[in-house]
């Protein structure tokens, strides 16, 4: 297992880590795939659209761009199968394997690590977000103070995770039709052309319109997010999104003098926000020890 | 008045101009059809054009036909207003395998036979008989489209093909002639989108398909297919209506109904439509139920339709709310300091 300091220090800044390198590598995978097959398969959806034509011929028109579309696909669902393994094989090493030293391994205790696994949906995030709309409204001027995962990128793990299995199904069954059709009647490939366009649209604009202005365009990470690359999100960030965990790694780290007051994110945006943003960059980084 | 004084200009001209009659112009028609202006507002106050284009026809498939062949009521310069063309009649050259006078009677046959007839099945005139296509529906007098794979992707004759004629054939003006008419029969004339808005005419018709029960607009349906969209950006090796509506090897004019058990497309022939050898050689017959014409509208596929209002109401609830949080989020970091009520422990204010 890599080893990570759980908070880097630079230039005076925070970054804390959030991501492991194959947790980036597989985000990476999955955003490349998905934006490949968005832009092959869109214009077939919009066929009647001006640009239809002139996207398509970009990726080789009719020819080749059904194959580009495939191949992306079969990519994504490769890595679907690796998250899957990934998911086991990080359940064994990380649960499973410390309640056996522990002597506590049950059926039990090992239902109660996943259901309380920091990325599984929780009553807090129900909370997380009845707060959130009372400082939209301002009704407060706290934001909820977030967990490890806040209920945004919770969201942004379970809806693809589903999205996939949706597309990457109905997509095989459009794929594979001739199979497909050995075991089921045809009219399963109008279900299956129907849910793989309409979900396509859901997801695209989810991902481009909710997930992009989370993670890019808000004008905490405008113009651009950098811990899906460094693995490593800045200390402003932490405390906007993140506080209740924020404040446990510190204290971990026994910096416990030094944690910012929850409303620190509205001063760094209004006022060190721009330097920050300047200043944060790939290079800039110490490189992942 | 005028169309003759016309003509008589035209003639006047002509005689100052070199001859650009060709070998089926015998009756030197185009010695005043080739002028581009040649028109009038006939009795019904339309608008009609007499202009050949010289070229387009001579590179069309009824070039070696003679004006006359076509317009018989013709007989002499200047004419009264022409007849309608009748495609069935007798042309004026011979079909070289049974030399005998040419004519598309045995198309006509086809189409008395289909389900474009203008009786139904107990010979009783179908309702609306005016909606029934005939050939010029359909048809234009098209031009030659030979293969271009001897000249990679550029359209036109092929130096090398003419080559491998010259062997047998010494007339260039034959060579030319029957190279044009085999190849143009080697593959489509139009392309799928081409034959696709032809069928469109009639059947993407509201009107028409409401008034003949024919359940569905079947160009708009076919063009919400993978088939229709890749016919829309020009695949030529996708299916259009006629792969699917004509028995393999029959004429596309006799097309059936879908009730009539000798049609391909009746429920028992159906699962042989896809899985011919070039499209899908391992469709079973339930691939072929996939429904091709589905609207997916509530009155023609209800599952369709309900499972679509799914995705829509699954869509919309997922992203408005989505939406009006980031909207929200915008407002709200206009406005940071901003709040009704403070809370005790920062008072407002930030360190």
């Amino acid at each position: 297992m890599e080893k990570h300091l759980k908070i880097k220090i630079k230039n005076g800044k925070k970054y804390f880590y959030k991501f492991t390198a194959i947790q980036r590598a597989q985000h990476i995978t999955i955003a490349t795939c998905v934006i490949v097959l968005v832009l092959t398969g869109m214009p077939l959806k919009f066929h009647n659209a001006f640009w239809a034509p002139y996207l398509y011929a970009l990726f080789g028109g009719i020819k080749v761009a059904p194959v580009v579309h495939k191949l992306a696909g079969s990519v994504l669902m490769l890595l679907f199968m690796f998250h899957l393994i990934y998911i086991g094989y990080s359940i064994v090493v990380d649960m499973i394997l410390p309640l056996k030293r522990k002597k506590q391994l049950r059926v039990v205790t090992v239902i109660k690590s996943l259901v309380t696994h920091p990325i599984m949906p929780s009553l807090k995030d129900v909370t997380d977000i009845i707060d959130l709309l009372k400082y939209y409204l301002f009704l407060t001027d706290k934001r909820p103070a977030g967990a490890k995962f806040t209920w945004k990128e919770k969201f942004d793990y379970w809806a693809p995770f589903w999205g996939i299995v949706i597309m990457v199904s109905t997509g095989i069954v459009m794929w594979q039709k001739e199979f497909v059709t050995q075991f089921l009647p045809g009219y399963v490939i109008n279900f299956a052309l129907i849910a793989h366009s309409d979900e396509a649209v859901l997801a695209a604009l989810f991902l481009f319109i909710w997930h992009f202005y989370n993670v890019h365009f808000s004008t905490s990470v405008f113009p651009m997010g950098t811990v899906f690359i460094t693995g490593y999100l800045p200390e402003h960030l932490m405390v906007e999104e993140h506080y209740e965990y924020y404040q446990k790694v510190m204290k971990a780290a026994g910096l416990e003098d030094e944690i910012l007051p929850p409303d620190a994110s509205a001063a760094t945006a209004s006022e060190k926000e721009p330097k920050t943003t300047r200043i944060i960059s790939v290079s800039d980084l110490p490189p992942v020890s | 008045m005028f169309i003759f004084s016309l003509c008589a200009a035209c003639l006047f001209f002509s005689m100052l101009l070199p001859s650009g009659s060709d070998a089926a112009d015998i009756g030197n028609c185009l010695m005043c059809h080739k002028y581009p202006g040649l028109s009038r507002i006939d009795e019904n106050g339309k608008f009609r054009l007499m202009y050949v284009n010289e070229d387009i026809f001579n590179n069309s498939v009824h070039a070696k036909v003679k004006c006359e062949g076509c317009h018989p009521d013709i007989q002499k310069i200047p004419h009264e207003p022409a007849k309608k063309v009748d495609c069935l009649t007798q042309c004026h050259i011979i079909e070289p395998s049974s030399e005998k006078k040419f004519s598309h009677k045995d198309v006509a046959e086809s189409l008395a036979a289909s389900v474009h007839a203008k009786v139904d099945k107990k010979g009783n005139p179908k309702s609306y008989p005016d909606d029934i296509p005939t050939c010029k529906n359909c048809h234009e007098n098209p031009l030659y489209r030979p293969l271009s794979f001897f000249k990679r992707v550029r359209p036109g004759i092929s130096d090398v093909a003419l080559g491998r004629c010259r062997v047998c054939h010494k007339s260039d003006e034959f060579i030319f002639r029957f190279y044009n008419h085999v190849t143009t029969r080697l593959h489509k004339i139009r392309n799928p989108k081409n034959i696709a808005e032809v069928c469109a005419r009639c059947h993407d018709d509201e009107k028409i398909v409401a008034r003949h029960n024919l359940g569905t607009r079947a160009v708009f349906s076919y063009g919400e297919t993978f088939h229709g969209k890749a016919a829309r950006f020009l695949d030529e090796r996708i299916p259009d209506c006629l792969d699917c509506h004509v028995k393999r090897g029959e004429s596309v004019h006799q097309m059936l109904s879908y009730e009539n058990p000798n049609s391909i497309t009746h429920i028992n022939n159906r699962g042989r439509i896809c899985a011919t050898t070039d499209c899908h050689p391992s469709a079973t017959p339930q691939m072929a139920n996939y429904k091709v014409h589905a609207e997916f509208n509530k009155e023609q596929s209800p599952l369709q339709y309900y499972f679509q209002v799914f995705f829509i109401v699954l869509t919309g609830g997922t992203l408005l709310p989505l939406m009006g949080l980031l909207f929200l989020d915008l407002f709200r970091r206009l406005f940071p300091n901003a709040v009704i009520k403070r809370s005790k422990s920062t008072n407002g204010k930030t360190s």
